[in-house]
């Protein structure tokens, strides 16, 4: 039974809605059912099955594209997107010769489409990020990764810290503020009370970031350990429209698949990586490789340092 | 991640705010997102087996249960039903989305 009324009539209500789907697809479709069943698909497990075969493909160095939309660039697709870049507003306008070099470069390994990048590319830009940010970021640490490190960030809305904890006693963003979200995150409270919120916790919830540990496809056999490890774990998150960073902790899981969103980020995060009405777009996201616990959470800046040369043919 | 070709598609925003509204559990609202994303898949199979003409069905789904995040199963659709296969797909999620609100938001009474 579920912890309210609202929420067990909806887990009931389209439980008999996806029934009727299944029905109906069984009943027009009998022959494609069969098949995928047989394939080893059934419908209802399609995310998953699709996951798996995404998370060996990245394993094994090699993602499981087509050639037809490999990431390889083209200077046709490296003139458009160079185009786009410089026509967007001046808000994301790289005004600076160091920060229009760094756009060039971070376009010429991301794909043009947004979609899981493969291990040579996430490798390219985990140097990019160290040479212009300072920060070691890394698309897999300790052999965890995420289902996509390529995707669009959507804005989340702060989170409870402890019981009673309100948007009176809460930091806002100056402008078009979500508010608290009704619910807490995937990890519960920040502090069991008041009094037991610490200055770190405090930042932690002010930066935090939403990734989809739901749908890893090793989710529900090492859920304990899963749990402890993207708990709070930094990571490196760059808008890749303009070039802005931030580090956060990871606080919640989600979004939905369903929602065309592959991350999340506070109220503060978002307001630093395309200002307050910037509500989705896309971003690199990275684990920050920092064991002893140095990098700060918050906004980062570019280094202004020699950017390393990371196309095709430098490796 | 696309984990599946049409994930791009997919926008159900305001079902998910009012799912994160009442669903105040992390467990809770991972069995709802999951109940979704399972009536997300058969209708839009279904909707697109409803266009695809029968001989290109085995054909399509051999290459879905392969490739199931493959963008370029969209040029295939493309090819074999002749018309802008993203934009019936899009119409599909559209319906849906209305669909699964209303099945869930309290019914306004009117009172005149």
């Amino acid at each position: 039974m579920y912890g309210n009324d609202i929420a067990e009539t909806i887990r009931q209500k389209f439980k008999v809605k996806s029934l009727e789907a299944q029905k109906k697809l069984s009943t027009l479709h009998p022959h494609a059912v069969a098949f995928l069943k047989e394939k080893g698909v059934p419908v209802s497990q399609l995310r998953n099955h699709s996951t798996k075969l995404l998370g060996a493909g990245i394993a094994g160095g090699v993602l499981l594209l087509s050639p037809s939309i490999d990431h390889t660039i083209t200077s046709v697709d490296y003139a458009k997107r160079l185009t786009t870049n410089l026509n967007q507003t001046a808000t994301n306008l790289p005004a600076r010769g160091y920060e229009r070099t760094y756009m060039e470069k971070l376009n010429e390994v991301l794909p043009q489409e947004v979609r899981a990048l493969n291990r040579e590319e996430e490798k390219r830009l985990e140097q990019l990020f160290y040479e212009a940010y300072g920060v070691k970021a890394r698309g897999t640490l300790e052999g965890e990764h995420l289902n996509t490190t390529y995707g669009r960030i959507g804005a989340e809305q702060h989170l409870r810290r402890y019981p009673g904890d309100t948007m009176a006693t809460h930091d806002a963003v100056a402008e078009k503020d979500e508010g608290m979200a009704p619910g807490l995150g995937a990890w519960g409270y920040f502090a069991p009370s008041k009094e037991k919120l610490t200055p770190e916790l405090v930042e932690t919830e002010k930066w935090y970031a939403v990734v989809q540990t739901l749908y890893l496809p090793d989710w529900n056999t090492r859920t304990r350990f899963l749990r402890d490890w993207y708990k709070h774990r930094k990571v490196l998150i760059v808008n890749t429209d303009n070039g802005k960073a931030v580090v956060a902790g990871i606080a919640d899981s989600g979004p939905a698949a369903w929602t065309g969103k592959h991350f999340g980020g506070s109220p503060e995060v978002m307001n630093h990586l395309g200002g307050a009405r910037y509500k989705k777009g896309p971003v690199v996201l990275f684990f920050v490789d920092d064991p002893n616990n140095k990098v700060p959470l918050g906004p980062v800046t570019m280094q202004q340092t020699q950017l390393p040369d990371v196309s095709l043919k430098a490796l | 991640m696309s984990s599946i070709f049409y994930d791009h598609l997919l926008e159900f925003d305001k079902l998910e705010k009012y799912v994160k509204k009442h669903v105040k559990t992390e467990e809770e609202r991972v069995e709802i997102y999951h109940l979704i994303d399972e009536i997300v898949h058969h209708r839009i199979i279904g909707c697109i087996l409803d266009r695809l003409p029968r001989e290109h069905h085995e054909e399509f789904l051999h290459k879905f249960g392969e490739k199931p995040h493959d963008n370029e199963l969209l040029s295939f659709l493309l090819s074999k039903i002749g018309h802008d296969v993203e934009a019936f797909i899009r119409e599909e999620v559209y319906t849906l989305g209305s669909e699964l609100l209303e099945l869930i938001r309290p019914k306004i009474k009117k009172t005149s």
